[in-house]
């Protein structure tokens, strides 16, 4: 406690735990967007057609059994970038988060009230526009429950790039464990905790925000 | 006019929904289609806007072919109405009227001006506009399907089963008022349903279907209930159809007596007769039995009275109001609901056989 006291009334600690602290933020949450951007087209094709859905469920979860150190490690080569680039961190989180979120999107859409569709066909929407109008909107809730998850694993996997020296907080791990020195440890503990906390609060906030027409009715819950 | 000339439509399995259906919905009525399920009724309806395409044959929406237009843009020009309303759960009340009239391109400002006039116009407060379906009631969500497909004024309607999935009695204010509608509007309506009592009170022109999709019979509802074509339609139209026949039998020359009438809150002396109650504006209330006295005459002491007849009114519901009173003699009362009098069932009969002798 003594020791925890000493290294944060260090403002050199300070700057570097708080800018670490950033770093993990944007490697957990631009990979976040990006994935889930990526999920949206991938996941509507494949509750469209009937034969590409079980090629891209299969898909989707092989990847996410992919060890994600083995991926930091083989991205480099795979996309050209340093060892050290904080992209390898961001597309091989995107891809999880991809892989996360193909199901609930395949599952929100599953999930359309049938007349509600054919309403809208019936109304003379085309395709496209329906999509992003109608069927969109309406697979939020069960979308956001796989978000609220994605985002949750994003920020616990950050840490990882700690061992190929991309890791935000997690960093600190490294560091203390190095150095035998656990105040480093507990505040990156306790600051990943307290941003998946954060980040969960902003997006059941968003969510909210989002379906105003789902107010007073219960909220999809996250199935962490 | 919508024509469908020889239509036939093949599922991938083989089954046949529609079996070369030859059928003209005049413009400005409301044709409906009933029938057992599976007899290829809504995959008709669905045809009208190319939700499904058919397999052989033409439909033309007055003599163009909707195969020459293009999907969406047909289907905007082409009201629709849904079982359970279909309404978008994510759009209040207001943007799922203005919905047409927003992919049409009309502007925000002009469409829910317009929207809100619908909500008026199928008698809803505008205020509802703001809320959210799930905020509404089944009847009321039906209200706004109907309004969301008139928004942009087309000149047909088509109708899937709106009404099967709300409760009788609101289920016949909406039917009153579609007809309503009807009347001021003059749509091209086509409604689909499997009630063939809603089919009857509806059309003004019936084609009952049977499975595979044929073409059992199509006539006005009153030819259909004294004409059944064949066993089928007799079975499907169902029993009472003598007496649902009725229902277009209008009532010229029916003899209304005076009835003995007494006042709720007066002195009554026992008299040994029905005597029926009314109320200040000479309203019914229900019937005091013979023998009853009373200081002061309350409601409580009456027998419930039958069904009552308006005047000016169809046969049935001169017959039901007599066969339904306690007295044995129906009451008959004015558009304002004052009572005219009453009616004898053996007076209804002898002016039916008068008007069959003389027809």
């Amino acid at each position: 406690m003594e020791d925890l006291v000493k290294y944060l009334g260090n403002p050199r600690n300070q700057d570097a735990v708080l800018e670490l602290l950033v770093v993990h933020a944007r490697l957990a949450l631009v990979p976040l967007l990006l994935g889930l951007l990526a999920a949206l087209p991938i996941g509507w094709a494949a509750q469209r057609y009937r034969r590409l859905r079980a090629m891209v469920l299969g898909a989707s979860n092989v990847m996410y059994t992919v060890p994600s150190l083995a991926l930091f490690v083989i991205l480099p080569g795979l996309l050209g970038t340093k060892i050290l680039d904080e992209l390898n961190v961001v597309v091989a989180l995107a891809i999880y988060t991809a892989a996360l979120l193909v199901r609930p999107v395949v599952d929100a859409l599953d999930a359309l009230p049938g007349h509600v569709l054919a309403a809208s066909t019936a109304m003379g929407y085309r395709p496209l526009r329906r999509a992003l109008t109608v069927e969109l909107p309406l697979a939020v809730p069960v979308l956001a429950a796989g978000v609220r998850v994605a985002s949750v694993s994003n920020i616990s996997l950050v840490s990882v790039g700690a061992l190929i020296g991309v890791g935000g907080l997690g960093q600190l791990f490294t560091e203390g464990f190095q150095n035998s020195y656990n105040p480093p440890i507990v505040v990156g503990i306790a600051l990943t905790l307290a941003l998946a906390l954060v980040v969960d609060l902003l997006l059941v906030g968003t969510l909210r925000l989002l379906t105003p027409w789902q107010a007073g009715r219960p909220t999809a819950r996250s199935a962490a | 006019m919508i024509e469908f000339r020889a239509v036939t439509k093949r599922f991938p399995d083989g089954t046949v929904a529609v079996d070369a259906l030859d059928l003209v919905a005049d413009s400005g009525k409301i044709t409906v289609l009933v029938g057992p399920s599976g007899c290829g009724k809504t995959t008709s309806l669905r045809m009208i806007n190319r939700m499904i395409e058919p397999s052989d044959g033409t439909i033309l929406i007055d003599d163009l072919d909707i195969r020459s237009a293009n999907p969406a843009v047909l289907r905007r020009g082409i009201g629709y109405v849904i079982q359970q309303a279909g309404l978008f759960p994510h759009r209040t009340v207001l943007d799922n009227v203005a919905t047409v009239p927003m992919l049409t391109g009309w502007g925000r400002r002009r469409a829910r001006a317009r929207a809100a006039e619908l909500l008026e116009l199928v008698g809803l407060p505008t205020a509802m506009g703001r809320r959210y379906p799930a905020q509404l009631s089944g009847g009321q969500q039906q209200r706004v399907g109907v309004a969301r497909a008139l928004a942009a004024d087309p000149p047909v309607l088509l109708m899937d089963e709106p009404f099967s999935a709300v409760d009788p009695v609101v289920r016949e204010g909406l039917q009153d008022e579609l007809l309503r509608l009807q009347s001021e509007l003059g749509k091209t309506v086509v409604f689909v349903t499997h009630d063939i009592d809603e089919a009857i009170k509806l059309g003004d022109r019936v084609a009952v279907l049977r499975e595979g999709g044929r073409l059992a019979q199509f006539a006005p509802p009153a030819e259909l209930l004294a004409r059944p074509a064949d066993d089928f339609v007799a079975s499907f139209v169902g029993r009472d159809r003598g007496y649902r026949a009725l229902s277009f039998v209008g009532a010229d020359g029916l003899t209304v007596h005076p009835l003995r009438t007494v006042a709720v809150g007066d002195a009554v002396p026992a008299v040994d007769e029905w005597s029926l109650a009314v109320d200040p504006a000479g309203r019914p209330r229900g019937w005091l039995p013979p023998g009853s006295a009373a200081d002061q005459l309350t409601e409580d002491v009456l027998v419930p009275g039958g069904s009552l007849y308006t005047q000016g009114g169809p046969l049935r519901g001169a017959l039901d109001a007599a066969l339904s009173s306690p007295a044995g003699r129906g009451a008959v009362v004015d558009a304002d609901g004052k009572l005219a009098g009453g009616v004898d069932a053996a007076e209804v009969l002898a002016l039916l056989s008068a008007q069959r002798d003389g027809s």
